[in-house]
């Protein structure tokens, strides 16, 4: 015997309640949770932010796109977006070239576990130091009066004049760029590392049957099988890179001049600084945008390359 | 009369007669105010209230209300309190604020004036008036921002931390003091050696509010200055090339590698370790690093004196006053009121300044036996008696600044000439002046 009502759904049950679209209120209570988390740290400031930006500075009152526009004229945002690109560019290739040797170096010559452990634990180390300190160090290191590096140069015997690491907009890019580089590395590494795990180990046998050397396992087998990974990497490590703040403002405050004030510090320097809080919500939208458009395309392309 | 109410008229009565007390001993106004458990006050963590730690337990101990001490780092004590105002929270009953925030507390109303009703505090003879001046809005001098000059004129702040400016050279080499910056020069050309890493002058020239904390007293010594009395920029003036150009070319030749990136830790790190001759400080620096025995191993060897006059013969010594006052919101204002002439009172500041605090009053600046234990003192009252310049008074200063401090780093690390520095300092001011409606 069966009781009454078995097998029927739940929302269908005497007692359940209905909603006036004729469903049972559960599945909106369960939904209801992340949306209005979403509400509360998404959609209200991306429209406060909106409507920040449709005001004037100071002055108040509806400003229609006269901040949108305002940024066409400002030459030293173009100066900001250079010097973004830059270190953008110049990060990322120099982070995934680094973590993919790496990776196929550990892979092909650590075979033991506790070795790869120990390698996890030393690589993990950057990851988790926190920007701002990562900044201090490297700080400490590049000071040209008492920084460990000139101070190293001299004991090798370089007797020069001190080099100036932060002083140059191009050794000043090298300064902030190498502290990007030495803390994620090894995030490149670890999923790269954890891709090349997945390359079947069958096809890696065939092909070393078939007379494979390792240029040619590395080209045609674990780069194509890598590939979703890395394009995985590039967009997390260009979101990543696009808003650098904490180091770089430890480093060099965006000097010398304005020579590594990228997007994240001109913001700032907009919001903060200046205290314009319209015109850098605008340019916080354009920033939106774009990254919302690469994003649109990389994942895209992602759900294609795992179907 | 139950048990309740009967408990509660005796706490009234014991709690009105302290309060009476409190009040013949401090020689605050008759206002009658029942005792609270606590006085809420928002401050900046660091050096900067370290004479107001020592003091607190004193406050405690004389009165009863526990001197409770909300510390904040720089930029979130500012955040902080801006939104506790916005909101009327009666979050703090008193808040130390820096003397660049006075134009934006003092335009937005949020504080309550001191030297009116129920207050009315009098201005003291040991007192600096510039402290006075610094802490009064509208300003007594200088340009005033739009829509603000015709408010009645009130004193909203007292100085607890009197920064001032100061400059110090090695006394042991340098055998007079240097009066004039072309002396300063001479000096530092004569003993500086970089070979043995031993530099005539030490320069924080880091960009932003460092550099231009350096550079200042130097632009107002050539006589340059930033703004007209009407807002109008005036950057571009043969004084200011000549002072940027002394900065970026004689001085710097004479500095450390990589001025540029220098900023306070590093200049005070140069001279306590003896690898400077001479340099600006503030008086904080002094008393943390270059005076203090555990990391200085030139103690003895430095004396101070006003920051050098340029060649109108003028000394400009910069001001960095730390304030206290009352916000408008407070719910303690009386003892707030209370608090703060005491805290400020000679007798209070004595302890305060032995603990490692930085006062303020003439007759504890020039006290010998201070001056001992901090040789900076002297140099301090004379920078405030000079008298010192204050930062443009302005919600707009951390806008122009960042925007001088921008250039003026670029100039000095040799990216911008001294004439491109200036040139387009003065535009990007000019036109982010226009966009906050000061000038058309």
């Amino acid at each position: 015997m069966t009781s009454r009502g078995a097998g029927v759904p739940a929302s269908h049950r005497a007692g359940a309640a209905i909603t006036p679209f004729g469903r049972s209120t559960g599945p909106y209570l369960l939904l209801a949770p992340p949306i209005l988390f979403l509400l509360t740290v998404v959609v209200y400031p991306l429209f406060y932010a909106a409507s920040l930006s449709l005001q004037y500075y100071r002055l108040g009152g509806f400003a229609g796109l006269h901040n949108y526009t305002l940024a066409f004229q400002d030459s030293l945002l173009g100066d900001s977006l250079r010097a973004t690109l830059v270190y953008v560019g110049f990060a990322m290739a120099i982070e995934c070239v680094l973590g993919l040797a790496l990776a196929v170096a550990v892979q092909r010559t650590i075979h033991s576990a506790a070795g790869r452990t120990l390698v996890y634990l030393l690589f993990v180390v950057p990851m988790v130091t926190p920007p701002v300190a990562a900044g201090v160090i490297f700080r400490l290191m590049y000071i040209p009066q008492y920084g460990i590096l000139n101070v190293l140069f001299h004991d090798l015997g370089y007797r020069g004049s001190p080099i100036l690491w932060m002083s140059s907009p191009r050794m000043a890019m090298f300064s902030v760029v190498s502290v990007d580089v030495w803390q994620w590395v090894p995030f490149v590494f670890l999923v790269l590392f954890a891709g090349l795990q997945a390359v079947p180990a069958d096809v890696i046998e065939a092909a070393q049957v078939d007379g494979a050397g390792g240029r040619v396992r590395f080209l045609a087998i674990e780069i194509p099988y890598l590939k979703p990974l890395l394009l995985l990497v590039l967009v997390f490590r260009f979101t990543d890179t696009l808003r650098v703040f904490d180091h770089v403002q430890v480093l060099t405050m965006g000097g010398p001049g304005a020579a590594t004030e990228f997007l994240s510090l001109y913001l700032y320097k907009i919001a903060f600084k200046f205290s314009n809080l319209n015109y850098a919500s605008a340019l916080a939208i354009y920033v939106v945008i774009v990254v919302s458009i690469v994003f649109s395309f990389t994942s895209r392309y992602l759900t294609e390359e795992t179907a | 009369m139950t048990r309740r109410a009967l408990l509660a008229a005796a706490a009234g009565t014991a709690g009105a007669a302290v309060t009476a007390g409190a009040v013949r001993r401090f020689g605050a106004p008759a206002i009658a105010a029942a005792k609270p458990g606590q006085l809420n006050i928002g401050v900046v963590s660091g050096g900067e209230i370290l004479g107001l730690k020592a003091i607190a337990p004193m406050w405690d101990k004389e009165t009863g209300v526990r001197l409770n001490l909300i510390e904040y780092p720089y930029a979130s004590l500012y955040e902080k309190m801006t939104t506790a105002f916005q909101a009327n929270a009666s979050t703090f009953d008193i808040v130390m604020l820096d003397d660049p925030w006075m134009p934006k507390f003092g335009s937005e109303g949020w504080l309550a004036p001191l030297d009116a009703a129920p207050f009315n505090l009098q201005r003291d003879p040991d007192i600096f008036p510039v402290v006075y001046d610094l802490g009064s809005w509208p300003p007594p001098s200088g340009p005033v921002p739009p829509g603000e000059g015709g408010k009645a004129r009130h004193i909203y702040a007292i100085t607890l931390v009197g920064n001032v400016e100061i400059f110090m050279y090695r006394r042991d080499l340098v055998s007079q003091t240097p009066q004039t910056w072309d002396q300063v020069l001479a000096d530092a050309k004569r003993l500086g050696n970089a070979s043995k890493q031993f530099y005539g002058f030490t320069m924080r020239g880091a960009k932003g509010n460092p550099v231009i904390s350096e550079w200042s007293p130097i632009l107002r010594a050539y006589g340059g200055t930033i703004f007209d009395d009407h807002w109008n920029v005036v950057l571009k003036s043969p004084e200011t090339l000549s002072a940027l150009k002394f900065f970026t070319g004689p001085l710097k030749a004479v500095s450390e590698p990589g001025a540029d990136v220098t900023d306070a830790a590093d200049r005070s790190r140069l001279m306590a370790t003896g690898h400077a001759a001479l340099g600006e400080t503030w008086p904080a620096e002094a008393s943390d690093s270059v005076e203090n025995p555990k990391v200085s191993s030139v103690i003895g060897k430095v004396a101070y004196t006003v920051v050098p006059a340029g060649p109108p013969g003028k000394h400009t010594p910069l001001m960095g006053n730390w304030l206290l006052g009352i916000p408008k919101a407070a719910k303690e204002k009386d003892w707030a009121y209370r608090f703060i002439t005491w805290a400020t009172s000679a007798k209070v500041q004595r302890p305060y300044a032995a603990a490692g605090g930085i006062p303020f009053r003439q007759s504890i600046l020039t006290d010998a036996s201070l001056n001992k234990r901090y040789p900076f003192f002297k140099a301090m009252a004379d920078s405030l008696a000079a008298p010192p310049f204050w930062r443009p008074r302005t919600p707009e200063w951390s806008a122009v600044e960042t925007i001088l401090g921008t250039h003026v780093n670029a100039a000095l690390a040799g990216t911008e000439t001294s004439e491109a520095a200036v040139d387009k300092a003065s535009s990007e001011i000019t036109q982010h002046m226009k966009e906050a409606g000061y000038i058309k």
